[in-house]
Protein backbone atom coordinates (compact mmCIF):
# COMPACT_ATOMS: atom_id res chain seq x y z
CA UNK A 1 0.00 0.00 0.00
CA UNK A 2 1.31 3.47 -0.66
CA UNK A 3 1.84 5.71 1.96
CA UNK A 4 -0.64 9.14 2.25
CA UNK A 5 2.30 11.05 1.29
CA UNK A 6 1.71 12.07 -2.08
CA UNK A 7 -0.83 14.65 -2.32
CA UNK A 8 -3.94 13.95 -4.21
CA UNK A 9 -3.89 17.31 -5.96
CA UNK A 10 -7.46 18.16 -7.71
CA UNK A 11 -8.77 21.32 -9.41
CA UNK A 12 -6.53 23.08 -6.95
CA UNK A 13 -7.60 21.01 -3.41
CA UNK A 14 -4.24 19.65 -2.27
CA UNK A 15 -6.08 17.04 -1.25
CA UNK A 16 -9.50 15.82 -2.86
CA UNK A 17 -9.57 12.53 -1.33
CA UNK A 18 -9.97 14.26 1.85
CA UNK A 19 -12.59 16.40 0.49
CA UNK A 20 -14.61 13.92 -0.92
CA UNK A 21 -13.86 11.51 1.99
CA UNK A 22 -15.82 14.31 3.97
CA UNK A 23 -18.74 14.86 1.17
CA UNK A 24 -19.24 10.98 1.57
CA UNK A 25 -19.41 11.25 5.67
CA UNK A 26 -22.15 14.37 5.61
CA UNK A 27 -24.00 12.81 2.88
CA UNK A 28 -23.93 9.41 4.74
CA UNK A 29 -24.79 11.10 8.20
CA UNK A 30 -27.69 12.49 6.54
CA UNK A 31 -28.93 9.01 5.28
CA UNK A 32 -28.41 7.79 9.13
CA UNK A 33 -30.90 10.69 10.33
CA UNK A 34 -33.34 9.71 7.13
CA UNK A 35 -36.66 10.59 9.67
CA UNK A 36 -34.97 14.03 10.73
CA UNK A 37 -33.99 15.74 7.85
CA UNK A 38 -35.68 13.77 4.51
CA UNK A 39 -39.18 12.81 5.23
CA UNK A 40 -40.44 15.74 7.66
CA UNK A 41 -39.81 18.23 4.68
CA UNK A 42 -41.63 16.10 2.53
CA UNK A 43 -44.99 15.34 4.92
CA UNK A 44 -44.75 19.21 5.65
CA UNK A 45 -44.44 20.46 2.07
CA UNK A 46 -47.60 17.75 1.28
CA UNK A 47 -49.61 19.35 4.57
CA UNK A 48 -49.42 22.53 3.27
CA UNK A 49 -50.04 22.17 -0.39
CA UNK A 50 -53.45 20.02 0.81
CA UNK A 51 -54.59 22.50 3.23
CA UNK A 52 -53.55 25.47 2.31
CA UNK A 53 -53.10 24.76 -1.34
CA UNK A 54 -55.64 22.81 -2.47
CA UNK A 55 -58.25 23.32 0.33
CA UNK A 56 -58.11 27.41 0.95
CA UNK A 57 -56.30 28.02 -2.74
CA UNK A 58 -59.36 27.64 -4.59
CA UNK A 59 -60.91 30.39 -2.85
CA UNK A 60 -57.96 32.83 -3.84
CA UNK A 61 -57.32 34.14 -7.19
CA UNK A 62 -54.20 33.28 -9.39
CA UNK A 63 -51.17 34.86 -8.61
CA UNK A 64 -48.18 35.92 -11.19
CA UNK A 65 -49.91 33.63 -13.40
CA UNK A 66 -50.59 30.49 -11.90
CA UNK A 67 -52.80 28.51 -9.15
CA UNK A 68 -52.17 29.76 -5.69
CA UNK A 69 -50.90 25.80 -4.92
CA UNK A 70 -48.58 26.27 -7.73
CA UNK A 71 -47.58 29.29 -5.93
CA UNK A 72 -47.05 27.96 -2.94
CA UNK A 73 -44.80 25.43 -3.81
CA UNK A 74 -41.74 27.09 -4.84
CA UNK A 75 -41.60 29.07 -1.43
CA UNK A 76 -42.20 25.87 0.74
CA UNK A 77 -39.17 24.61 -1.34
CA UNK A 78 -37.17 26.72 0.04
CA UNK A 79 -38.41 26.69 3.35
CA UNK A 80 -37.23 22.78 3.59
CA UNK A 81 -34.23 23.71 2.20
CA UNK A 82 -33.25 26.42 4.15
CA UNK A 83 -34.17 24.44 6.94
CA UNK A 84 -32.58 21.10 6.07
CA UNK A 85 -29.28 22.93 5.16
CA UNK A 86 -28.86 25.34 8.66
CA UNK A 87 -30.11 22.53 10.96
CA UNK A 88 -27.55 19.71 9.51
CA UNK A 89 -24.59 21.80 8.89
CA UNK A 90 -24.68 23.34 12.19
CA UNK A 91 -25.79 19.79 13.97
CA UNK A 92 -22.84 18.17 12.30
CA UNK A 93 -20.28 20.82 13.34
CA UNK A 94 -21.32 21.21 16.67
CA UNK A 95 -21.89 17.73 17.47
CA UNK A 96 -18.18 16.95 15.73
CA UNK A 97 -16.89 19.75 18.39
CA UNK A 98 -18.89 18.24 21.04
CA UNK A 99 -17.74 14.79 20.35
CA UNK A 100 -14.51 15.91 19.10
CA UNK A 101 -14.80 13.62 16.50
CA UNK A 102 -13.94 16.67 14.62
CA UNK A 103 -10.14 15.94 15.17
CA UNK A 104 -10.15 13.49 12.95
CA UNK A 105 -10.56 15.83 10.22
CA UNK A 106 -8.02 19.07 12.02
CA UNK A 107 -5.14 16.56 12.41
CA UNK A 108 -4.94 15.59 8.91
CA UNK A 109 -3.56 17.35 6.00
CA UNK A 110 -6.74 18.87 5.11
CA UNK A 111 -7.15 22.38 5.07
CA UNK A 112 -9.54 25.20 5.94
CA UNK A 113 -11.36 25.55 2.59
CA UNK A 114 -11.11 21.51 1.72
CA UNK A 115 -13.25 21.47 4.98
CA UNK A 116 -15.45 23.79 4.08
CA UNK A 117 -16.09 23.25 0.49
CA UNK A 118 -16.76 19.08 1.63
CA UNK A 119 -19.60 20.54 3.92
CA UNK A 120 -20.98 22.79 1.28
CA UNK A 121 -20.80 20.33 -1.42
CA UNK A 122 -22.57 18.18 0.85
CA UNK A 123 -25.40 20.56 1.39
CA UNK A 124 -25.50 21.51 -1.91
CA UNK A 125 -26.42 18.08 -3.21
CA UNK A 126 -28.11 17.19 0.10
CA UNK A 127 -30.40 20.48 -0.65
CA UNK A 128 -31.01 19.35 -4.54
CA UNK A 129 -32.27 16.03 -3.16
CA UNK A 130 -34.83 17.95 -0.77
CA UNK A 131 -35.99 20.39 -3.04
CA UNK A 132 -36.32 17.47 -6.21
CA UNK A 133 -38.34 15.32 -3.79
CA UNK A 134 -40.42 17.84 -2.24
CA UNK A 135 -41.14 18.73 -6.02
CA UNK A 136 -41.70 15.58 -7.23
CA UNK A 137 -44.35 14.56 -4.29
CA UNK A 138 -46.15 17.98 -4.18
CA UNK A 139 -46.46 17.55 -8.03
CA UNK A 140 -49.13 14.84 -6.96
CA UNK A 141 -51.13 17.86 -5.74
CA UNK A 142 -50.18 20.70 -7.59
CA UNK A 143 -49.00 20.86 -10.97
CA UNK A 144 -45.60 23.07 -10.52
CA UNK A 145 -42.89 22.67 -12.29
CA UNK A 146 -39.29 24.75 -13.06
CA UNK A 147 -39.57 26.33 -16.31
CA UNK A 148 -36.12 27.46 -15.84
CA UNK A 149 -34.16 23.87 -14.34
CA UNK A 150 -30.37 26.45 -14.74
CA UNK A 151 -32.38 28.78 -12.32
CA UNK A 152 -33.56 26.27 -9.73
CA UNK A 153 -30.60 24.40 -9.59
CA UNK A 154 -28.51 27.93 -9.20
CA UNK A 155 -30.40 29.23 -6.69
CA UNK A 156 -30.75 26.41 -4.42
CA UNK A 157 -26.82 25.99 -4.59
CA UNK A 158 -26.89 29.56 -3.67
CA UNK A 159 -29.25 29.24 -0.69
CA UNK A 160 -27.93 25.99 0.35
CA UNK A 161 -24.26 27.75 0.25
CA UNK A 162 -25.50 30.79 2.03
CA UNK A 163 -26.54 28.68 4.99
CA UNK A 164 -24.60 26.02 5.08
CA UNK A 165 -21.72 28.92 5.90
CA UNK A 166 -24.30 30.10 8.42
CA UNK A 167 -24.45 26.34 10.06
CA UNK A 168 -20.63 26.22 10.17
CA UNK A 169 -20.27 29.60 11.84
CA UNK A 170 -23.01 28.92 14.39
CA UNK A 171 -21.98 25.43 14.90
CA UNK A 172 -18.54 26.90 15.88
CA UNK A 173 -20.21 29.43 17.99
CA UNK A 174 -22.46 27.51 19.84
CA UNK A 175 -21.93 26.39 23.35
CA UNK A 176 -24.88 23.94 23.35
CA UNK A 177 -27.31 22.76 21.19
CA UNK A 178 -29.74 25.21 22.61
CA UNK A 179 -27.80 27.98 20.89
CA UNK A 180 -28.24 26.45 17.70
CA UNK A 181 -31.86 26.99 17.82
CA UNK A 182 -31.77 30.35 18.59
CA UNK A 183 -31.28 30.79 14.85
CA UNK A 184 -33.71 28.97 13.28
CA UNK A 185 -36.73 29.72 16.21
CA UNK A 186 -35.90 33.30 16.11
CA UNK A 187 -34.55 34.50 12.87
CA UNK A 188 -34.65 31.89 10.24
CA UNK A 189 -38.35 30.90 10.39
CA UNK A 190 -39.80 33.81 11.46
CA UNK A 191 -38.44 35.76 8.33
CA UNK A 192 -38.81 32.54 5.79
CA UNK A 193 -42.89 32.70 7.12
CA UNK A 194 -43.26 36.39 6.42
CA UNK A 195 -40.85 36.31 3.32
CA UNK A 196 -43.41 35.71 0.47
CA UNK A 197 -44.07 32.00 0.77
CA UNK A 198 -47.55 32.19 1.38
CA UNK A 199 -48.38 35.43 -0.18
CA UNK A 200 -46.81 38.54 -2.53
CA UNK A 201 -45.30 41.69 -1.44
CA UNK A 202 -47.77 43.06 -4.08
CA UNK A 203 -50.53 41.80 -2.01
CA UNK A 204 -49.66 43.57 1.25
CA UNK A 205 -50.44 47.14 2.68
CA UNK A 206 -47.38 49.81 1.59
CA UNK A 207 -45.89 49.70 4.65
CA UNK A 208 -45.75 46.21 5.24
CA UNK A 209 -43.85 45.43 1.70
CA UNK A 210 -41.22 48.43 2.39
CA UNK A 211 -40.55 46.18 5.65
CA UNK A 212 -41.04 43.14 3.61
CA UNK A 213 -38.11 44.28 1.35
CA UNK A 214 -35.61 44.18 4.05
CA UNK A 215 -36.39 40.50 4.64
CA UNK A 216 -33.50 38.86 2.88
CA UNK A 217 -35.82 35.65 3.23
CA UNK A 218 -38.12 37.36 0.49
CA UNK A 219 -35.22 37.61 -1.85
CA UNK A 220 -34.07 33.98 -2.04
CA UNK A 221 -37.73 32.78 -2.37
CA UNK A 222 -38.60 35.19 -4.99
CA UNK A 223 -36.07 34.54 -6.92
CA UNK A 224 -36.69 30.35 -6.46
CA UNK A 225 -40.21 31.02 -7.63
CA UNK A 226 -39.05 32.91 -10.82
CA UNK A 227 -37.25 29.96 -12.28
CA UNK A 228 -41.36 28.58 -11.59
CA UNK A 229 -43.42 31.24 -12.91
CA UNK A 230 -41.00 33.41 -14.90
CA UNK A 231 -41.95 36.63 -12.66
CA UNK A 232 -40.96 37.61 -9.54
CA UNK A 233 -41.94 40.85 -7.07
CA UNK A 234 -38.44 42.47 -7.31
CA UNK A 235 -36.36 42.12 -10.79
CA UNK A 236 -34.33 38.40 -10.69
CA UNK A 237 -31.24 40.56 -11.11
CA UNK A 238 -31.81 42.18 -7.80
CA UNK A 239 -33.16 39.38 -6.09
CA UNK A 240 -29.79 37.37 -7.22
CA UNK A 241 -27.37 40.03 -6.79
CA UNK A 242 -28.57 40.01 -2.87
CA UNK A 243 -28.25 36.58 -2.60
CA UNK A 244 -24.93 36.39 -3.87
CA UNK A 245 -23.62 39.12 -1.39
CA UNK A 246 -25.14 37.47 1.29
CA UNK A 247 -23.85 33.94 0.56
CA UNK A 248 -20.49 35.48 -0.71
CA UNK A 249 -19.87 37.62 3.10
CA UNK A 250 -20.99 33.96 5.31
CA UNK A 251 -18.83 31.98 3.13
CA UNK A 252 -16.12 34.46 3.57
CA UNK A 253 -16.70 34.20 7.06
CA UNK A 254 -17.26 30.92 7.72
CA UNK A 255 -13.71 30.28 5.69
CA UNK A 256 -12.25 32.61 8.02
CA UNK A 257 -13.47 31.07 11.21
CA UNK A 258 -12.37 27.55 10.39
CA UNK A 259 -8.90 28.82 9.16
CA UNK A 260 -8.55 30.59 12.27
CA UNK A 261 -9.82 27.06 14.30
CA UNK A 262 -12.48 29.61 16.20
CA UNK A 263 -13.33 26.81 19.37
CA UNK A 264 -11.53 24.15 16.74
CA UNK A 265 -7.85 24.37 17.48
CA UNK A 266 -7.17 25.37 21.02
CA UNK B 1 9.66 10.55 -1.46
CA UNK B 2 9.23 8.75 2.52
CA UNK B 3 8.65 12.28 3.68
CA UNK B 4 11.88 12.72 5.70
CA UNK B 5 14.82 14.72 5.44
CA UNK B 6 18.15 13.13 5.60
CA UNK B 7 19.32 13.22 9.22
CA UNK B 8 16.45 15.19 10.49
CA UNK B 9 15.14 13.68 13.60
CA UNK B 10 11.20 12.75 14.09
CA UNK B 11 10.56 15.44 15.95
CA UNK B 12 12.32 18.67 16.96
CA UNK B 13 10.45 21.40 19.25
CA UNK B 14 12.49 24.86 19.02
CA UNK B 15 11.53 26.92 22.00
CA UNK B 16 7.94 26.07 22.03
CA UNK B 17 5.49 28.21 24.09
CA UNK B 18 1.76 27.92 24.18
CA UNK B 19 -0.28 30.95 25.95
CA UNK B 20 -4.03 30.86 26.82
CA UNK B 21 -4.58 34.42 27.73
CA UNK B 22 -2.62 35.06 30.83
CA UNK B 23 -1.85 31.43 31.26
CA UNK B 24 1.40 30.05 29.79
CA UNK B 25 0.87 26.53 29.41
CA UNK B 26 4.06 26.06 27.90
CA UNK B 27 7.16 27.63 28.13
CA UNK B 28 9.75 27.58 25.84
CA UNK B 29 10.27 24.24 25.75
CA UNK B 30 13.03 22.63 23.66
CA UNK B 31 13.46 18.82 22.48
CA UNK B 32 14.17 16.35 20.06
CA UNK B 33 13.28 12.78 19.38
CA UNK B 34 15.52 10.90 17.29
CA UNK B 35 14.22 9.44 14.25
CA UNK B 36 13.29 4.90 15.83
CA UNK B 37 13.63 6.10 19.00
CA UNK B 38 10.65 4.99 21.73
CA UNK B 39 10.40 8.25 23.47
CA UNK B 40 8.38 9.03 26.95
CA UNK B 41 6.49 12.19 27.73
CA UNK B 42 5.83 12.36 31.29
CA UNK B 43 4.63 14.77 33.44
CA UNK B 44 1.55 15.17 36.08
CA UNK B 45 -2.03 16.63 34.74
CA UNK B 46 -2.01 20.11 33.83
CA UNK B 47 1.84 19.95 32.99
CA UNK B 48 1.56 20.88 29.60
CA UNK B 49 2.21 17.43 27.75
CA UNK B 50 -1.02 17.33 25.89
CA UNK B 51 -0.82 21.18 25.39
CA UNK B 52 2.53 20.34 23.54
CA UNK B 53 1.17 17.37 21.97
CA UNK B 54 -1.64 19.29 20.57
CA UNK B 55 0.73 21.71 18.94
CA UNK B 56 2.58 18.70 17.46
CA UNK B 57 -0.01 17.98 15.43
CA UNK B 58 -1.71 20.83 14.60
CA UNK B 59 -5.26 21.09 17.44
CA UNK B 60 -3.17 23.77 18.94
CA UNK B 61 -1.71 26.76 17.26
CA UNK B 62 1.80 27.38 18.75
CA UNK B 63 2.17 31.17 20.43
CA UNK B 64 6.25 30.75 19.88
CA UNK B 65 8.57 28.52 18.78
CA UNK B 66 8.66 25.79 15.92
CA UNK B 67 8.14 22.07 15.23
CA UNK B 68 9.42 19.73 12.55
CA UNK B 69 8.37 16.36 11.97
CA UNK B 70 11.00 14.38 10.44
CA UNK B 71 12.84 17.89 9.04
CA UNK B 72 9.18 19.45 7.76
CA UNK B 73 8.18 22.40 9.33
CA UNK B 74 4.15 21.52 10.96
CA UNK B 75 3.10 25.21 10.08
CA UNK B 76 4.37 26.08 6.69
CA UNK B 77 4.77 23.02 5.66
CA UNK B 78 2.10 21.47 7.41
CA UNK B 79 0.39 18.90 4.99
CA UNK B 80 3.85 16.96 4.69
CA UNK B 81 4.33 17.18 8.51
CA UNK B 82 0.97 16.09 8.96
CA UNK B 83 0.88 13.14 7.14
CA UNK B 84 4.21 12.03 8.85
CA UNK B 85 2.20 11.83 12.32
CA UNK B 86 -0.57 9.45 13.41
CA UNK B 87 -2.02 10.35 16.63
CA UNK B 88 -3.64 8.47 19.27
CA UNK B 89 -5.24 10.85 21.58
CA UNK B 90 -6.37 9.23 25.02
CA UNK B 91 -10.02 10.47 24.42
CA UNK B 92 -12.37 8.88 22.45
CA UNK B 93 -13.16 10.95 19.61
CA UNK B 94 -14.64 8.32 17.30
CA UNK B 95 -17.30 9.17 14.59
CA UNK B 96 -20.67 7.66 16.05
CA UNK B 97 -22.16 7.47 12.92
CA UNK B 98 -19.71 5.01 11.12
CA UNK B 99 -19.32 1.92 11.99
CA UNK B 100 -15.75 0.28 13.07
CA UNK B 101 -14.50 -0.29 9.83
CA UNK B 102 -15.40 2.87 8.32
CA UNK B 103 -13.79 4.52 11.38
CA UNK B 104 -10.81 3.02 9.65
CA UNK B 105 -11.19 3.92 6.11
CA UNK B 106 -12.91 7.38 6.81
CA UNK B 107 -9.67 8.87 8.58
CA UNK B 108 -7.67 7.16 5.82
CA UNK B 109 -9.35 8.97 3.57
CA UNK B 110 -9.05 12.65 5.33
CA UNK B 111 -5.09 11.66 4.52
CA UNK B 112 -5.70 11.60 1.47
CA UNK B 113 -6.24 7.53 0.94
CA UNK B 114 -8.98 5.99 -1.13
CA UNK B 115 -10.80 3.64 0.39
CA UNK B 116 -9.72 0.79 -2.83
CA UNK B 117 -6.00 1.58 -1.33
CA UNK B 118 -7.31 1.14 1.93
CA UNK B 119 -9.82 -1.42 2.66
CA UNK B 120 -6.97 -4.43 2.80
CA UNK B 121 -4.82 -2.63 5.26
CA UNK B 122 -8.32 -1.94 7.47
CA UNK B 123 -9.47 -5.67 7.11
CA UNK B 124 -6.10 -6.27 8.45
CA UNK B 125 -5.63 -4.07 11.12
CA UNK B 126 -8.78 -4.89 12.54
CA UNK B 127 -8.02 -8.84 12.73
CA UNK B 128 -4.36 -7.75 14.13
CA UNK B 129 -6.02 -5.74 17.01
CA UNK B 130 -8.71 -8.38 17.45
CA UNK B 131 -11.43 -6.12 16.31
CA UNK B 132 -12.90 -7.86 12.86
CA UNK B 133 -15.97 -9.39 14.90
CA UNK B 134 -16.78 -6.46 15.31
CA UNK B 135 -16.19 -4.22 12.00
CA UNK B 136 -19.72 -3.35 11.47
CA UNK B 137 -20.87 -2.24 14.99
CA UNK B 138 -20.54 1.84 15.69
CA UNK B 139 -17.74 2.44 18.37
CA UNK B 140 -20.36 2.88 21.10
CA UNK B 141 -20.65 -1.15 21.19
CA UNK B 142 -17.37 -1.85 22.42
CA UNK B 143 -16.05 -2.48 25.76
CA UNK B 144 -13.14 -0.35 26.95
CA UNK B 145 -10.51 -2.11 25.64
CA UNK B 146 -12.11 -2.33 22.39
CA UNK B 147 -12.20 1.26 22.05
CA UNK B 148 -8.49 1.45 23.15
CA UNK B 149 -7.46 -0.87 20.23
CA UNK B 150 -9.55 1.35 17.56
CA UNK B 151 -7.98 3.96 18.76
CA UNK B 152 -4.37 2.73 18.15
CA UNK B 153 -5.10 0.83 15.02
CA UNK B 154 -6.77 4.23 13.75
CA UNK B 155 -3.94 6.31 14.31
CA UNK B 156 -1.85 3.31 12.42
CA UNK B 157 -3.94 3.14 9.13
CA UNK B 158 -2.21 5.40 7.04
CA UNK B 159 1.34 4.20 8.14
CA UNK B 160 2.64 7.33 9.86
CA UNK B 161 6.30 7.66 10.69
CA UNK B 162 5.66 8.88 14.42
CA UNK B 163 3.23 7.88 16.07
CA UNK B 164 2.14 9.96 19.05
CA UNK B 165 0.44 7.89 21.81
CA UNK B 166 -1.67 9.76 24.80
CA UNK B 167 -1.99 7.60 27.56
CA UNK B 168 -2.64 4.29 25.42
CA UNK B 169 -3.24 1.60 28.35
CA UNK B 170 -5.37 4.29 30.62
CA UNK B 171 -8.14 1.80 31.50
CA UNK B 172 -7.32 -1.15 29.87
CA UNK B 173 -6.94 -4.19 31.96
CA UNK B 174 -3.56 -5.86 32.85
CA UNK B 175 -3.84 -8.21 30.10
CA UNK B 176 -4.62 -6.10 27.45
CA UNK B 177 -1.74 -3.78 28.94
CA UNK B 178 0.89 -6.21 28.62
CA UNK B 179 -0.58 -7.18 24.68
CA UNK B 180 -0.39 -3.46 23.74
CA UNK B 181 3.30 -3.40 24.64
CA UNK B 182 4.36 -5.84 22.68
CA UNK B 183 2.63 -4.26 19.60
CA UNK B 184 4.01 -0.99 20.44
CA UNK B 185 7.32 -2.66 20.91
CA UNK B 186 6.94 -4.52 17.80
CA UNK B 187 5.64 -1.17 15.57
CA UNK B 188 9.10 0.58 17.49
CA UNK B 189 11.43 -2.68 16.10
CA UNK B 190 9.33 -2.45 12.58
CA UNK B 191 11.03 1.60 12.41
CA UNK B 192 8.32 3.86 13.61
CA UNK B 193 9.32 6.63 16.00
CA UNK B 194 7.23 6.15 19.06
CA UNK B 195 6.06 9.39 21.77
CA UNK B 196 4.66 7.83 24.67
CA UNK B 197 2.40 9.72 27.54
CA UNK B 198 1.49 7.54 30.41
CA UNK B 199 0.52 7.92 34.15
CA UNK B 200 2.01 4.24 34.58
CA UNK B 201 5.69 4.96 35.00
CA UNK B 202 6.73 1.63 35.36
CA UNK B 203 5.34 1.53 31.28
CA UNK B 204 7.59 4.37 30.45
CA UNK B 205 10.55 2.89 32.39
CA UNK B 206 9.70 -0.86 30.47
CA UNK B 207 9.38 0.84 26.94
CA UNK B 208 10.88 4.47 26.55
CA UNK B 209 14.91 4.70 25.83
CA UNK B 210 14.63 8.28 26.20
CA UNK B 211 12.13 10.45 28.67
CA UNK B 212 11.70 14.12 28.91
CA UNK B 213 9.63 15.23 32.05
CA UNK B 214 7.81 18.56 32.08
CA UNK B 215 5.95 20.37 35.13
CA UNK B 216 4.82 23.84 34.92
CA UNK B 217 5.47 24.05 31.23
CA UNK B 218 8.92 23.77 31.71
CA UNK B 219 11.04 20.48 30.57
CA UNK B 220 12.86 19.67 34.16
CA UNK B 221 14.18 16.37 32.79
CA UNK B 222 15.51 15.02 29.88
CA UNK B 223 17.92 11.85 29.17
CA UNK B 224 18.06 8.23 28.55
CA UNK B 225 15.58 6.60 30.62
CA UNK B 226 18.61 4.46 32.57
CA UNK B 227 20.60 7.70 32.85
CA UNK B 228 17.65 9.42 34.31
CA UNK B 229 17.16 6.45 37.16
CA UNK B 230 21.02 5.94 38.09
CA UNK B 231 21.57 9.65 38.17
CA UNK B 232 18.98 11.27 40.23
CA UNK B 233 18.41 7.37 41.78
CA UNK B 234 18.84 5.94 45.38
CA UNK B 235 19.19 3.41 47.28
CA UNK B 236 15.77 3.27 49.62
CA UNK B 237 15.31 1.32 52.70
CA UNK B 238 11.75 1.02 54.25
CA UNK B 239 11.55 -0.24 57.68
CA UNK B 240 8.19 -0.61 59.36
CA UNK B 241 8.04 0.18 62.76
CA UNK B 242 5.91 -1.24 66.06
CA UNK B 243 5.15 1.49 67.02
CA UNK B 244 5.01 5.43 65.13
CA UNK B 245 7.97 6.55 64.34
CA UNK B 246 9.67 9.17 67.00
CA UNK B 247 12.71 11.35 65.43
CA UNK B 248 16.16 11.62 67.20
CA UNK B 249 19.19 14.12 65.34
CA UNK B 250 21.25 10.72 64.86
CA UNK B 251 18.12 8.85 62.71
CA UNK B 252 18.04 12.02 60.62
CA UNK B 253 21.64 12.20 60.17
CA UNK B 254 21.27 9.39 58.75
CA UNK B 255 18.42 10.52 56.08
CA UNK B 256 15.85 8.62 58.07
CA UNK B 257 11.81 10.42 57.94
CA UNK B 258 8.64 9.03 58.44
CA UNK B 259 6.53 8.07 55.44
CA UNK B 260 3.24 9.04 55.41
CA UNK B 261 2.27 5.87 57.56
CA UNK B 262 3.72 7.36 61.34
CA UNK B 263 5.07 3.57 61.67
CA UNK B 264 6.84 3.55 58.63
CA UNK B 265 10.24 5.29 58.30
CA UNK B 266 12.72 5.77 55.13
CA UNK B 267 15.96 6.13 55.25
CA UNK B 268 17.00 7.40 51.60
CA UNK B 269 20.48 7.85 50.05
CA UNK B 270 21.69 4.92 52.28
CA UNK B 271 24.92 2.54 51.59
CA UNK B 272 24.18 -0.97 52.48
CA UNK B 273 27.06 -1.01 54.92
CA UNK B 274 25.09 1.42 56.90
CA UNK B 275 21.67 -0.52 56.89
CA UNK B 276 22.74 -2.76 59.84
CA UNK B 277 23.86 0.51 61.79
CA UNK B 278 20.71 1.97 61.17
CA UNK B 279 18.49 -1.24 62.12
CA UNK B 280 20.58 -1.54 65.11
CA UNK B 281 19.88 2.33 66.46
CA UNK B 282 16.34 1.94 65.85
CA UNK B 283 16.39 -1.42 68.10
CA UNK B 284 18.70 0.34 70.71
CA UNK B 285 15.92 3.05 70.85
CA UNK B 286 13.45 0.12 71.63
CA UNK B 287 11.35 -0.27 68.47
CA UNK B 288 10.14 -3.55 67.58
CA UNK B 289 11.00 -4.20 63.53
CA UNK B 290 8.51 -5.65 61.66
CA UNK B 291 9.29 -5.75 57.95
CA UNK B 292 12.69 -4.53 56.37
CA UNK B 293 12.68 -3.33 52.56
CA UNK B 294 15.80 -2.28 50.34
CA UNK B 295 15.56 -1.03 46.94
CA UNK B 296 16.84 1.40 44.46
CA UNK B 297 15.09 4.04 43.42
CA UNK B 298 12.82 3.69 40.34
CA UNK B 299 11.09 6.04 37.74
CA UNK B 300 8.36 6.88 39.61
CA UNK B 301 10.65 7.94 42.65
CA UNK B 302 12.83 10.28 39.96
CA UNK B 303 9.83 11.64 38.76
CA UNK B 304 7.91 12.60 41.77
CA UNK B 305 11.06 13.82 43.01
CA UNK B 306 11.55 16.00 39.94
CA UNK B 307 8.03 17.52 40.05
CA UNK B 308 8.09 17.99 43.54
CA UNK B 309 11.09 20.70 43.53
Amino acid sequence: MKRALEPTAVWGFGNAVGLGTLVKRELGRTLKVINQVVWPPIITTVLYVLVFGVSLGSRIPRMQGVSYAEYLVPGLIMLQVIDATYSEVSSSVFQGRFMNSIQEMLIAPLSAVEMVTGYLVAAIVRALGIATLVLTVAAFFAHAHPRDWVLYVAVTALVATLFCSLGIIFGLLAEKFDHIAVLTTFVITPLVFVGGVFTSTKMMPPLVREISLGNPMFYMIDAFRYAFTGTGDVPLAVSLGVLIVLTAAALALALRMTAIGVKLRL
Amino acid sequence: MNGSRKDAPALRVRHLSKRYGEFLAVDNVSFEVAAGDFFGFLGPNGAGKTTTINSVVGLATISAGTIEVFGHDNVRDWRTARRLIGLAPQEYNFDRYLSIRDILIYQAGYYGLRPRDVRARADELLERFGLASKAKETFVKLSGGMKRRLTLARALIHQPRLLILDEPTAGVDVELRIELWALLRELNEGGSTIILTTHYLEEAESLCRNIAIIEGGHIVALEATETLVKRTGRALLTVTLDRPFAPTPSLTARGARADGNPAIVLFENLSPEAIAPALAELASLGYGIENVEFRRSNLQDVFLELVRR
